[in-house]
């Protein structure tokens, strides 16, 4: 994925035109992205965790976010909680295994700052690591930042 | 180069809500596991209620001992969408198909299921249409023809979509279809001027249009 960006940004060049005005999500430095676009934010032993500027895009407007209880445990790549949207439940998985210690309870009330503020206001749940070492496979900020039209 | 993805279309008569979740929790896990391909399960339901994870259940107007007198079920479901009824002669499909090998997200997906009820409307000359934001669904003026609720995990849908071939309508008056009040519920036998084939015709031609829209090379029947 990051080498066709590449040629494509070469390939604009070249021709002297700006490469794709659409498409482009935010992407924020610092934070660590999993495959399934589930963004963390890691403190010493607490992470943050939330859904990218990508996933909320795909999602649509979210309308319900289904939050875990506090005290629960979460284990990296398992389901946590899900969020609706457009009459679709989807799963939220955790990039990271630990104990939840926080959920945004803000969320309850207004589901749509997963949309307006998905790496600020709407962050979902913070958990304090059940281990500091890092994800296994790695992450990759660029191709959770850049989606082709489909 | 474009991928060979094949659909398997499994044609079921009329089944029980229950076995029919049954059935698609096996074949989410065996999708996740890839021991099997993208599927799409065609059925109907006996009469059934139903409600989404969100457990709207302040959207069903009696009781559910009455549920019962009636002879329907009710069941409470983690796909999204409110409250809803599935009966016969209403066409049901269920894909159980992978987003994330097609680059789909829920909206895309939604989208999607919305244009093949909105194409297979239009072969009997019912011009349906999608639902305004907030409003998923197919309707047909501002009554509603097709509903969707979907669960997608690890990037696998189930549940899916139901199209009113020609239901018992009166069987939506207990509940207030979808959450949304004031907006009427239909179906194909009503709106068409046509004849209409038998369901099971209905049903292929869902199937047909769900292929394409999702871009599938071909489709493999299996009965059952």
């Amino acid at each position: 994925m990051a080498s066709r960006l590449l040629w494509a940004r070469r390939a604009a060049s070249y021709l002297r035109i700006s490469t794709f005005h659409r498409g482009f999500s935010t992407v924020i430095k610092d934070l660590k992205y999993a495959d399934t676009h589930e963004w963390v934010k890691v403190d010493g032993s607490s992470a943050t965790v939330g859904i990218s500027d990508h996933a909320q895009d795909h999602l649509g407007d979210v309308v319900y976010v289904e939050l875990p209880e506090v005290g629960a445990s979460v284990v990296q790549g398992k389901n946590f909680g899900a969020v609706e949207s457009v009459k679709a439940t989807s799963d939220v998985n955790s990039p990271v295994s630990g104990e939840v210690v926080e959920v945004n309870t803000e969320l309850s009330g207004s589901p749509g700052l997963v949309n307006g503020s998905p790496y600020e206001n709407g962050w979902i749940i913070k958990v304090k690591m059940s281990d500091t070492g890092w994800f296994a496979s790695p992450l990759h900020a660029v191709v959770s930042a850049f989606h082709f039209p489909e | 180069m474009r991928l060979q993805r094949s659909l398997e279309a499994c044609k079921f008569g009329i089944i029980n809500y229950f076995d029919a979740l049954k059935l698609q929790e096996r074949l989410v896990s065996d999708r996740k596991s890839g021991k099997i391909l993208d599927a799409i399960l065609s059925l109907q339901h006996p009469p059934t209620y139903t409600l989404g994870k969100r457990q709207t259940d302040h959207n069903l107007l009696v009781s559910e001992a009455d549920l019962k007198t009636m002879g329907a079920e009710l069941h409470y479901t983690e796909r999204g969408g409110d409250i809803t009824f599935h009966g016969p002669r209403q066409a049901i499909l269920y894909p159980i198909v992978s987003l994330r090998d097609i680059g789909f997200g829920a909206r895309n997906y939604v989208e999607g299921l919305e244009s093949v009820m909105i194409e297979v409307a239009s072969f009997y000359g019912v011009n349906a249409h999608a639902g305004k934001t907030g409003e998923t669904g197919v309707w047909v003026g501002d009554r509603k023809i097709g509903a969707i609720g979907v669960r997608i995990s690890s990037g696998i849908t189930s549940h899916g979509l139901a199209f009113n071939i020609d239901p018992d309508l009166r069987y939506f008056k207990h509940i207030v279809p979808c959450g949304i009040p004031d907006k009427g519920v239909t179906s194909l036998k009503r709106e068409t001027e046509m004849e209409l084939p038998p369901d099971e015709v209905i049903h292929e031609q869902l199937i047909h249009c769900f292929a394409k829209v999702f871009r599938f090379s071909d489709i493999q029947w299996k009965k059952q």
